[in-house]
């Protein structure tokens, strides 16, 4: 036994000392490198599953973002056609207060002036009576010679208007 | 014709052997210190500088050697726990990793050209040129028994606390003695003795476990320097001289020299392997083997 341990070299203290370096070595391995860099693995492989779930988050809300939105514009377009469709109505209303307020008001534009023209007339007609009654009053007297007195001249005047009337 | 062929004596092919012989020769003039040792110290400075640097900074995003230790201690735990399991996984890991990186850079570190080939002799033959190194500087840590003996006894150990740790004492010794196969009944005691004999023969195959790992560790390695040694000096074997012999010297070991890398890596693959087998045969429940 003595022999074989002696051809391979085995010796406590040469045996020893290589135990403590393995140890050493493991020791060190294990605080310094496996546990910082398996930690920091978990930690990366935890990042990548939290951000995966906040993908998925986010894609579920961008989802229902996305319903919303269209149910929004949906409603909006619903309102904006009532909102034309109303206006629509209520320009037609509009119009055609206006357009029977505007023929009204043509209307007694149209009375009143006929009125107008009708007084005009009148008038005229009583002027020219009168002036034409002045010049019968005026050839009267001429060709009578004869002063006319109020009485003839009113008797002649209304023949004359009488006459004119007609 | 006898004359003529010398070198096929097995007299002639005995100063081929790695320098040193089997046993790891101690430096001149530093006691108990061996070369291997020496080594051994030079790659734990090395391991630890080199993780120490990869990891000092760590970032989120890793770069440079952060990500390369990143993807070593990745790829080893994705192994460790295919062999396991994930409950035993975080406790062994350390250990089977340790084991891995050590074997692997130390195999490696000897073959670094000088790593036994560089020491001290008797006979000078030109200046600072020896016939034979008999004392050299370097030899691969794990080209000595000490070293292959002194990791697997850290293993032991560690698979002994794993054990006890996971089954506890008594679940211990029932799972090497006890019956197997969910056996119940009339039949389990009358095969008990069966199974104890089996857990005698199982604890002798535990107690030879750290010899057969280091012996398997040494033989690989040393045979590899041997090789490299003997391929060396095969040109000046052969008959070669000066110039001629010196090419031979670089020609005939390059083959061996990508041999000796993938022995190196494999010698490493196979005692984490079998170190993670044994943890994993010694922390299995037997319930666990029923489902």
């Amino acid at each position: 036994m003595g022999g074989i341990l002696e051809t391979f070299g085995l010796a406590w203290p040469k045996f020893i000392s290589q135990v403590v370096i393995v140890l050493i070595v493991y020791f060190i391995l294990s605080k310094y490198a496996f546990g910082p860099i398996l930690a920091m693995l978990e930690a990366r492989r935890q990042r990548i599953a939290d951000g995966e779930e906040n993908l998925k988050k986010i894609e579920s809300e961008l989802e229902k973002a996305e319903e919303k939105v269209q149910g929004m514009l949906d409603e909006a377009n619903s309102d904006a056609e009532r909102l034309i469709t109303e206006a629509r109505e209520s320009a037609e209303a509009v119009r055609s207060q206006k357009t029977q307020e505007a023929v009204k008001e043509a209307q007694g534009i149209i009375e009143k002036a006929r009125e107008a023209s009708k007084m005009e007339h009148e008038k005229a007609m009583n002027e020219l009576k009168s002036d034409f009654g002045r010049l019968v009053i005026d050839a009267t007297s001429k060709v009578t010679g004869k002063v006319l007195d109020d009485a003839d001249q009113k008797r002649i005047n209304d023949e004359t208007a009488g006459q004119v009337a007609l | 014709m006898e004359a003529n062929l010398p070198i096929m004596s097995l007299d002639s092919l005995n100063p081929l052997l790695a320098a040193g012989g089997i046993a790891a020769p101690e430096i001149p003039g530093f006691g108990w210190l061996t070369n291997s040792i020496l080594v051994a110290a030079v790659v734990t400075t090395c391991v630890v500088l080199f993780t120490r640097m990869a990891t000092k900074r760590m970032e989120l995003i890793p770069s440079g050697k952060q990500n390369f230790v990143e993807f070593i201690i990745e790829f080893l735990y994705g192994q460790v726990e295919g062999i396991v399991g994930k409950h035993v996984a975080p406790k062994a890991f350390p250990l089977l990793a340790t084991v891995f990186i050590f074997i692997l850079t130390a195999n490696w570190f000897g073959l670094i050209p000088g790593v036994g080939t560089i020491g001290f002799g008797e006979e000078k033959i030109a200046f600072l040129s020896l016939k034979e190194v008999t004392h050299p500087i370097l030899r691969p840590a794990t080209a000595d028994l000490n070293m292959t003996l002194a990791l697997a006894v850290v293993f032991m150990v560690v698979w002994a606390w794993l054990s006890i740790s996971e089954l506890g004492l008594w679940g211990t010794i029932v799972h090497i003695f006890g019956p197997k196969g969910g056996l119940q009944g009339f039949l389990k005691y009358a095969l008990m003795p069966i199974f104890i004999f089996v857990g005698i023969i199982e604890v002798v195959s535990i107690v030879f476990r750290p010899m057969s790992l280091s012996l398997r560790l040494l033989g690989n390695i040393f045979a590899g320097e041997t090789l490299l040694v003997t391929m060396g000096g095969l040109g000046e074997l052969l008959g070669a001289s000066g110039f001629v012999a010196w090419i031979l010297s670089v020609v005939f070991p390059l083959p061996f020299y990508f041999m000796e890398i993938l022995v190196g890596a494999l010698q490493a693959t196979v005692f984490t392997l079998l170190c993670g087998v044994y943890i994993k045969l010694s922390t299995t429940h037997d319930d666990e083997d029923h489902h």
